[in-house]
């Protein structure tokens, strides 16, 4: 007993500290959230713009924020994998608005920056659960120039998650008719675009697709191109000077980065094939989700701070060890649910790491490897123009 | 031979079986397993356990004892006039501070409650108990699992606003503590005895950090049935489950 009390009075008050934190942030943080994006409409086109004018968006892989503000309980590692698993295909969802809105070019999916697209748009977790969704999002195109720099937010309703999502063992899950319980955060993203590319002059959008242009080119052969582009003392790029039209380099670009676009049109294949797998489930875990946090919160709602009463008869204190019983409970069920996600969508992330033949590694990698085989083919094929 | 060369012989020997031992591919390190020394070495709680009710206390008994132990002692300091005031002996419950959980006024509850509460909460009969090197994962039928770490430290494994849930080892028992609003605490300590054969549960109902209820419990170990089933949990399809021995990536796919 003499060493456990020694080793209790070392760790008294960091344990007060973290249990303090705890009663407060259990199970799921129901934080106040700032202002919410309320209902939205996408402002869709009737016609897209004309192509010159024409922005290609890749939409990175988001990421979260390792924060340490929450203390850990054994088996909270299970809802870390799950917001890893979240940054693979919540991007799919935004895609899916902005292609929707019939305002861009083409919009993909990637693991990484690409420098044959014109906008670049990266989005960091910060919170998602059934309940709630926050997403930071930094919009900026291939001249440096930033777009957007802010935080979304946006809270589901109970009506979000009708009776289809509902598990059933038939499984009535109706995929084509169903609208994510967050849809106004990706609209508003879509709508705050459309408002800033409205802002810019038509040359500053060709001159834009300029930029991309050799910036691509300036990947694949940094010696030859890198001297068309500069950058302002604003950190911005522009144009120095343009290679002739007819220059036969400019055509290999061109003919190198139609290959690209067939390889990146199959990456996002694969990351929209990814969400379409794991939506199902994806969404059960999200009602469960939010069923779990409205359940807490009416609880605590309810529950009146000296609830458990000044009495200390039998009743009161067997009502209190089940009142703990059952709220473990709960939350072990939950975690086991989480598991059981995590789970299920394991095989779809291993087909989605192992889908481009002959490349191996996670879908990261193999866009790497991707792009050095290119960078390579472009310079064996310089090489053998010259010679001929 | 003479005595010494005979010696000397015999650590040679000695010496030769020792190289031989570790040369066999039994010890080659690629079938050593990776050993984190951070981890200290812990008792095996494993197994399935039943509740030996010769071995156990009764509640009730137990409750008459308390009582009778208490007037015993309430006699003594009468009749010992001036003399320094004796508390029955009872373990005092871990202290972690302030948990912010809503406290009690008044009076405690009063030792038949907590006797009450102390056999409501120990009505299992069974208990499984699984353990590997890092974790130890106490289940019992109608209860959330109790899982502890077997690192040195005092670990949080549960806090809600209905309660907060600590363990941590002293020696080779395991503790949990659960307070509860009111300054209601409960602990469960865990000793095994060193053949592995009996499990021993003292549970200590605590109100207002006074007193203690104790409630010890006997467990013998049983062979439990082997699984037939190997099972993993999904979130759509439940538990899906294929027979012991097979891969379950496969059912996974499907």
């Amino acid at each position: 007993m003499r060493t456990l009390t020694h080793l209790l009075k070392y760790h008294a008050l960091s344990v007060t500290f973290l249990l303090s934190a705890c009663t407060q942030t259990t199970v799921e943080p129901v934080a106040v959230l700032p202002d919410l994006v309320g209902d939205v409409v996408l402002n869709q086109a009737i016609q897209p713009p004309n192509e010159d004018l024409l922005l290609d968006i890749g939409v990175l892989i988001f990421t979260t924020r390792n924060e340490q503000q929450h203390s850990y309980e054994i088996g909270d590692w299970v809802f870390d994998e799950i917001i890893q698993k979240e940054t693979q295909f919540l991007p799919s969802l935004l895609k899916n608005t902005l292609t929707t809105s019939n305002q861009w070019g083409a919009v993909r999916v990637i693991p990484e920056h690409d420098p044959s697209l014109d906008l670049f748009i990266h989005g960091e977790i910060l919170q998602s659960n059934g309940k709630s969704l926050q997403l930071q999002i930094r919009a900026t195109d291939s001249s440096n120039r930033e777009w957007i720099n802010k935080i979304y937010t946006d809270q589901s309703l109970a009506e979000d998650y009708p009776e289809s999502t509902r598990f059933t063992l038939d499984g009535t899950f109706d995929a084509a008719n169903f609208a994510d319980p967050f849809q106004d955060i990706y609209e508003q993203i879509a709508n705050d675009l459309v408002t800033v590319r409205s802002s810019l002059e038509s040359q500053a959008l060709i001159d834009l697709n300029l930029v991309t242009d050799m910036r691509y080119a300036s990947d694949l052969s940094p010696d030859t191109f890198t001297d068309t582009l500069q950058e302002g003392k604003n950190g911005l790029l522009s144009i120095d000077s343009l290679p002739a039209l007819n220059d036969p380099m400019l055509a290999r670009v061109a003919d190198m980065k139609h290959r690209h676009y067939l390889f990146i049109d199959t990456v996002d294949e694969y990351y929209q094939t990814l969400y379409d797998d794991v939506q199902p489930a994806y969404v059960l875990w999200r009602r469960y989700s939010a069923e779990q946090i409205s359940e807490l919160e009416t609880s605590r709602e309810e529950r009146n701070p000296s609830g458990h009463g000044n009495s200390n008869n039998f009743l009161s204190l067997s009502q209190r060890y089940d009142r703990y019983k059952w709220s473990k409970i709960f939350k072990n069920e939950f975690n086991d649910l989480a598991v059981g996600f995590n789970n299920e969508l394991a095989p779809a992330i291993l087909e989605l790491n192992s889908q481009v033949h002959s490349l191996t590694g996670t879908m990261e990698q193999q866009y790497r490897q991707w792009r050095g085989i290119l960078r390579q083919l472009f310079e064996l094929e310089n090489n053998t123009s010259g010679k001929k | 031979m003479s005595k010494i060369s005979k010696s000397t012989a015999i650590s040679h020997c000695l010496f030769a079986a020792l190289l031989l031992v570790l040369n066999s591919p039994v010890l080659s390190q690629d079938s050593l397993p990776q050993l984190d020394l951070n981890l200290p070495l812990r008792m095996d709680f494993s197994g399935s356990w039943e509740k030996d009710f010769n071995r156990s206390d009764n509640w009730q008994d137990e409750l008459s004892r308390t009582l009778r132990i208490r007037q015993e002692t309430a006699a003594r300091q009468q009749s010992s006039s001036g003399s320094t005031r004796v508390r029955p002996h009872s373990t005092p419950p871990i202290p972690i501070g302030n948990t912010n959980l809503p406290q009690s006024r008044g009076r405690g509850a009063n030792i038949v409650d907590l006797a009450r509460l102390a056999e409501y909460i120990s009505r299992h009969n069974t208990i499984k108990i699984t353990q590997v090197r890092e974790e130890v994962r106490i289940e019992r039928q109608g209860e959330a699992a109790l899982v502890c770490g077997t690192e040195h430290n005092l670990q949080q494994t549960f806090a809600s606003e209905h309660g907060i849930e600590t363990c941590a080892w002293d020696g080779q028992q395991l503790i949990f503590q659960i307070m509860l609003p009111g300054d209601l605490t409960i602990s469960h300590r865990f000793t095994v005895s060193s053949d592995n054969q009996v499990l021993n549960l003292l549970t200590s109902v605590y109100s207002r950090n006074r007193e203690a209820f104790n409630l010890i419990q006997a467990f013998n170990r049983y062979q439990a049935p082997a699984a037939e089933f190997n099972c993993v949990q999904t979130l759509s399809r439940g538990k899906v489950c294929n027979q012991s021995g097979n891969d379950l990536s496969t059912i996974l796919d499907k």
